[in-house]
Order: C-alpha cells, then structure tokens, then sequence
C-alpha cells in the first residue's frame, strides 16, 4: 500500500500542466478560435482531446492514475467549455454497439467538437423509472425507415442540438425493458419542436422535445431492435461514475473558503464563525474520504478488477457534495444572495450562488435519483433480493 | 499509488482471520469477559507466538519492525472479533513509547519480554479534569537526585490490572494546560505508591483509576525529552487513534452486514423485512458510511506512514468520521434488528459498545472535528 504518484506519474503531471498553462486563454483573443485551436493541440499531444476514448478510437490509453491527474489538474486550470453528450455519452455507445459505418460517420465530428448532441431519454411518464418510456417508433413495411412520434423531456441543450440519440418503442409485448430501440435522429426538421422550460435558477438548459411522424432511416439504428435497454444501461453507468465531480468539489471548496474570508462578520470574517466553520469542515471531511473511495475504485480498475462496491456510492456522495458547496455559497452571501439578476450589489460570488444552489437542486435528480442509485446498491452490492411474498 | 496489501501482510491477515474466526464466538468471549483479567492467557501467548506482540516493535528488539498498516491489519481483524487481549494497551500504544522515547538500556530490559507475551504494558494519559486534553496534566514529577517523585491521579487506563508497566504523563513544569513542561516516565505498576483501581468498561474491557502518591522512577525510565513529551504524548495519541479507527472500521463490517443478514431472515407483514425500500436504504447509508471510514482509514494511515504534509489533519477528519459513524451504524443496527437488537444475546449489540467506547478515546467525534476546523 502506498499513496505516492511514480516517477513516470510525476512526469506526466508535470506535461499536463505545462501543456494547460502553455494554452491557456489570453484575455483580448477570439474565444471560439482559442477552444477549437486548444482541442487541436490537445489532439496533437496524442489523444488529449478524448481522453476517455479507448486507444482504438484514438484516446490516449492512460492509466487509472493518469486519469486522475488529469481530473485533478483541469479542475483548477481553465480549459474550454465541453459538452459530454456526443463525447462521453453516446460515443461509447458506438463504439460497443455502433457499425462501422456508423462509427466512421460520426465519430470525427463528435471528436472535433462539429455537431452538438443530446439525450431523448427521459419522458413525461418515464423518469426514475426510464423504461416506461412510450414513444414509438414503427418500422415502414418495406423496412426502410422508422415513424417516431412522443415526447421527450429534460433534454439538456436541445435547443442548439443537431442531432438526438433517442430510445424509442418498438415493441409493447414481453417486459418493459424489452422492445426499447436505440435511434440517431437529425433536430433540425420538419415534426420535431423543442419548448424551453425554465428551471429554479433562472436558466435555460433543459426542453421539452415533441416529435411527430419522424422519419428515421434505419441506418440510424444503433444495433439490434428491441436490444436499445441494454445499450442505455451500460451508458447510464458511464453516465454515473463520471458524475462525482471530485477534482471540481475539491478546487470549489477552495474558492468559498476564500470567499467567505471576504465576507465580514464582527471584527472578523465568516471564516471566525464557529458554526460556519464546523459546516466547511465536515464538508472537506465528506470530500477527503470521497476522494480516497475515488481513489481505491480507480486502483481496482487499474488493476483489471469489476469496479468494487466502493465505486458505487461515488455519485450519491459526489452530487450530495456538490450540493452542500452551493448551499454554502448562499449563506457566505447573506442577505445578498436574495438579490436576483445582474445587481451591481453585494459581493460579486454572492450574485450567481442563489441561481448556482437551485439549479444544483438537480444534481441528485438526474442520471438515476439518488433513491433510485440507493435501491441498485442495495440489490447489486448488499444483494438483498425480493422475498416471495406470501 | 496502491491500495493493495504485500503478500507478507496477506499472510498476517489469514493468520489473524483465521484466529478471530476460531477463538471468537460470541459465546466464548463473553466467558471471557467474566474472568478476573478479562482475557485469555492462552489466546496472549498464542499472538505471541504469531509474532503479533511484537509487529511493530524493531527488529533489533526482537520484533517484527513493522509499521501502522501492519497494525492497521490485526486491528481491524480484531474488531470483527471483539478481541479481548490488550494488544492495544501494550503493544500499540506501550511498546511504541518505550521504542519512539526509551533509552537503549531500556529497550534491551523491556522490549523482548512484550514481543514475548510475558510483559504487558498501558498507558496513562487521561486526567479526571483533563476531558480530550493530552495536555491537559495536573500529575507532576518531582527532581529528587537521580530520580524524580511522582504524585497525582490518572484515570480510565486500559488494562492497567495486568501490566507490569505503566507509561505516565507527568507534568515537570509549566501550567496545567501547557504543552510544554509535559514528561513521560515508565513506571512498575507494584512500585510503593502505585495504587490501582481496577474496573469493567461497557464493551466487556478492563480499566483503572492509579492514585500516584510518592511513586519514586529512575530517571533513566524517562520517555522522549525531559519537558518535551507532547510529541511523543501526540504521537501515541496518533498511533492509537489509527489502530481504534482500523478496529471500529471491522466492527462497522460485521454490523452492516449482520443487519443485511438479518432483514433478510426475519419476515413481518408476510413480508421479509429487507423488502421494505425504508430499510434497503438505511442499509445502504450504513454500507456507504462504512466504506467512507475505510477510505478515511487508508488515507490517515497512509499519510503517517509516508510522513505527508496533510498527515495531522487526516488523523482528526478519521476520528471524527468514525466515531459519529460508528455510533450512525450501531445506533441503525440495533434499530433495523428491533426487540432483538437491543438485548445482550445477538452481538450486534456487543460490537455497537465496542464503537462507543472507541469514539470517547483519544478524543471523540466533536473534539476531532474542532481540530480540524482549527
């Protein structure tokens, strides 16, 4: 047992930081130009720009460790803005379970950040509980193309998509996870209409997305009919673990308590507050023993094992973190955290905190509720099964 | 970075397993704890001979010259089992003060006979008024010639009945509360003077109060530096706290999994009890705050082991983390377990006593916490 990074990792971690202070943004320059230029070279340092992609997609094939001082180091540097739809969503998705021709035809444009994805997956009726899901897909008798008609919702940055990766329903017979198809539908025409919806924050992220007699030639389904439950299910893990934000909370953490000691309060600051700090405390406390679960999960991995029961409990812990950090915020802000828009009054963090802590009220709600990661840990990792009622 | 064991300490740890599974039954540990020493001869002679006793004691010494992982292994096989036997009292806590702050004279007189099994050491460390205060020592030592005069009270110290020796922290100068002025001295628990009151605890263990009145020492059983002992006094604290936090973390193993094991058996409304979502996922939290303690666990230990920067401070966020969950847990155990739970015949109950005691040693949870946040 150790904690030292090797030789080798120390190396690594020296290039990286070179390479993000290097690139950094240079205040007066074109933005846009700067982050396709910065993937560009990303991409030149050998796979830097996917990073999570396997090697034979053109990923850079770090280890465990690596990965980890990569999340460590872009935490606190400032890198260009990154959707994970197309990247770390649906790109592995292609890669397990896409044809080739699928993969040659979307894949570059995903990698080069040309085309906007985002997720139909969730439904008026099909929330925690996914594979309820209704909208239908039928396929044409000559087996050309498919009719899709329904409604998704929740559909982060629909409104700047080209493209959605839908599941749809093929099928009504058999269970409900069965009958689940896996399609690629273009935005941008006639029978899909995306409806903002505004959340506590104040902010447009997510839509409501109705598509009506939607035609999808086949080519755009992702493998087998029928088969989409299991090529979402193993994406909805991806989605999970990728969602503990370790690194983020860790520099976050820094910046409130930074932000507090600005805050005054008697003759000191917050910061001399003791309840005030007893919260900052348990708070790190949560995050240094979140990080060392990180830690023992990335180790298994490196080590080729399943990941073990540690890894499950990553995104409740790291969402509830991410949470208590925006919670805090608020109250470092006062009575200025009431303040709504873009007041020139208050401390400047205190203007978007309220905004930050509501959308953030969103973190234990999507990719799998935390009740719903509770119920799988409590089946997969204490292996508690249903009893035959009598 | 590796969070696997060596295969040396692979074998340490069937070994240990392989004890705890044979020697401790629920049963026969609660014979045990009925005895006047309150633990087993045979068992003490039998880690003896494992090389337990002297695992972190140094090879020059007759040791095993291991470190705080090493420890971190016993412990926590121990508390899966309840052990009884003061391996913390002697060797983690006792033999280290004598190795980290004895002279060589002393080391060759004292250390071969614990690896041994046939001394046993404590410490005493807790005053009456001092609470969680290391530093806090009414309990002084006088310079009287070569030697130095001890008089004072020390209380709660673990196995004192049995010992041969005892470490002290005495004060030789400055304020009650100083660090500084504070000294170590290891003293014969039947020198003229010792007198010792011993006493069960709540999780089936033994201590004593030790009146001090004249207790005459050499000053050549004078541990770490003459004024200077805080840091030797801090570093057994840190020492102890890592192998109770390792013991707490097996004792949490057995009762989130005893309670999974028995909501799974037991049936009410026709139903067994672990079908109720209310119950999966207060199991769940236990399960999780268990693993967060053992991440805690490794990150401390790790810490001390390399001497990192951050090391202190991870040992007050694990103590603190382990006592508030350690009493998350047991409280939640005896709860999911019902009427059952709360009597004395399932050992849920015995391993929730057990955290408790834990959490009220070397600080508690809230003590921990103030540091941290300090």
């Amino acid at each position: 047992m150790d904690i030292d990074l090797s030789s080798t990792d120390l190396a690594f971690q020296q290039e990286v930081r070179d390479f993000l202070t290097t690139n950094a943004y240079k205040n007066g320059t074109d933005y846009a130009e700067w982050r396709l230029n910065w993937f560009k070279l990303a991409r030149e340092k050998g796979g830097w720009d996917v990073t999570k992609w396997p090697e034979k997609f053109g990923g850079p094939g770090w280890s465990p460790t690596q990965h980890y001082i990569w999340e460590q180091e872009t935490a606190v540097a400032q890198t260009p803005w990154d959707l994970p739809f197309g990247l770390s969503m649906l790109a592995p998705v292609l890669m397990s379970y896409g044809n080739e021709e699928q993969q040659d035809r979307f894949l570059p444009d995903i990698r080069d950040r040309k085309v906007n994805w985002c997720q139909g997956y969730s439904e008026p009726n099909a929330g925690s509980d996914l594979a309820n899901l209704k909208t239908k897909a039928v396929l044409s008798e000559d087996g050309t193309h498919y009719t899709v008609t329904g409604t998704k919702i929740w559909t982060t940055l629909a409104h700047i998509a080209d493209w959605i990766f839908c599941l749809t329903r093929t099928s009504d017979s058999g269970k409900k996870q069965e009958g689940i198809t896996f399609l690629l539908i273009p935005m941008k025409q006639a029978g899909i209409e995306v409806k903002p919806i505004i959340t506590l924050g104040g902010a447009h992220t997510v839509n409501m997305v109705h598509l009506t007699d939607v035609k999808v030639p086949v080519e755009n389904r992702v493998g087998e009919e029928g088969k989409g439950w299991g090529y979402a299910k193993g994406l909805l893990a991806h989605e999970r673990t990728g969602l503990a934000g370790i690194s983020k909370s860790l520099a976050a953490l820094e910046n409130l308590r930074k932000q507090a000691g600005e805050v005054k309060r008697g003759n000191g600051t917050l910061l001399d507050d003791p309840s005030y700090r007893a919260k900052l405390a348990e708070l790190e406390i949560d995050l240094l023993a979140t990080e060392f679960t990180e830690l023992r999960s990335l180790a298994s991995a490196a080590n080729g094992a399943e990941p073990g029961p540690e890894s499950s409990i990553l995104k409740l812990k790291g969402t509830e973190i991410q949470q208590r950090i925006q919670k805090l915020t608020v109250e470092a802000g006062g009575i200025y955290s009431a303040a709504w828009g873009p007041m020139p009054v208050g401390h400047l963090f205190a203007r978007g905190g309220m905004s930050g802590y509501l959308s953030s009220r969103a973190y234990t709600i999507y990719g799998g509720a935390s009740e719903v990661q509770r119920d799988v840990i409590a089946k997969n990792v204490l292996g508690i099964k249903k009893s035959q009622s009598k | 970075m590796n969070f696997d064991i060596s295969s040396e300490q692979q074998i340490l740890k069937d070994s240990v397993d392989r004890f705890v599974q044979d020697h401790y039954e629920l049963d026969k540990r609660q014979l045990l704890v009925l005895t006047e020493q309150g633990f087993s001869t045979d068992n003490w002679q039998t880690m003896a001979e494992l090389g337990w006793l002297g695992v972190s004691v140094p090879e020059a010494h007759g040791g095993f010259g291991g470190n705080e992982i090493d420890t971190m292994i016993l412990m926590e096989a121990f508390g899966k089992g309840l052990v009884l036997e003061p391996f913390f009292a002697s060797t983690v806590l006792g033999a280290k003060a004598i190795a980290d702050g004895g002279n060589e004279a002393l080391k060759t007189e004292m250390l071969p006979g614990v690896v041994e099994g046939s001394r046993q050491l404590t410490l005493a460390y807790a005053e009456a008024q001092s609470r969680f205060d290391l530093e806090d020592i009414i309990t002084h030592a006088k310079s009287d010639g070569e030697d130095y005069v001890i008089n004072g009270h020390k209380s709660m110290v673990l196995h004192a009945g049995s010992a041969q020796q005892i470490v002290v922290s005495t004060r030789t100068s400055g304020g009650q509360a100083d660090k500084a002025g504070i000294s170590l001295f290891l003293i014969d628990a039947d020198a003229p003077g010792v007198e010792i009151t011993s006493f069960p605890t709540v999780d089936g263990q033994q201590a004593s109060e030790i009146k001090l009145e004249g207790v005459k020492v050499s000053s050549a059983r004078l541990l770490g530096e003459l004024d200077n002992g805080y840091e030797l006094l801090n570093a057994l604290a840190t020492a102890g706290i890592l192998a109770l936090a390792a013991e707490a973390v097996g004792a949490m193993e057995i009762l989130y999994k005893d309670t999974v094991a028995y909501t799974q058996e037991r049936e009410q409304f026709d139903h067994a009890l672990s079908d109720f979502q209310v119950l999966q996922h207060r199991m769940v939290d236990m399960f999780m705050e268990y693993e967060q303690c053992k991440s805690l666990l490794y990150r401390a230990t790790l810490e001390v082991v390399q001497n990192s920067a951050g090391a202190q401070r991870s040992v007050h966020a694990l103590k603190y983390y382990v006592g508030k969950m350690g009493t998350f847990i047991g409280e939640n155990a005896v709860q999911l377990h019902g009427g059952m739970g709360t009597t004395e015949e399932l050992r849920i109950g015995h391993y929730f006593k057990r955290l408790l005691v834990i959490d009220a040693q070397f600080g508690n949870s809230d003590h921990h916490l103030a540091l941290f946040a300090a």
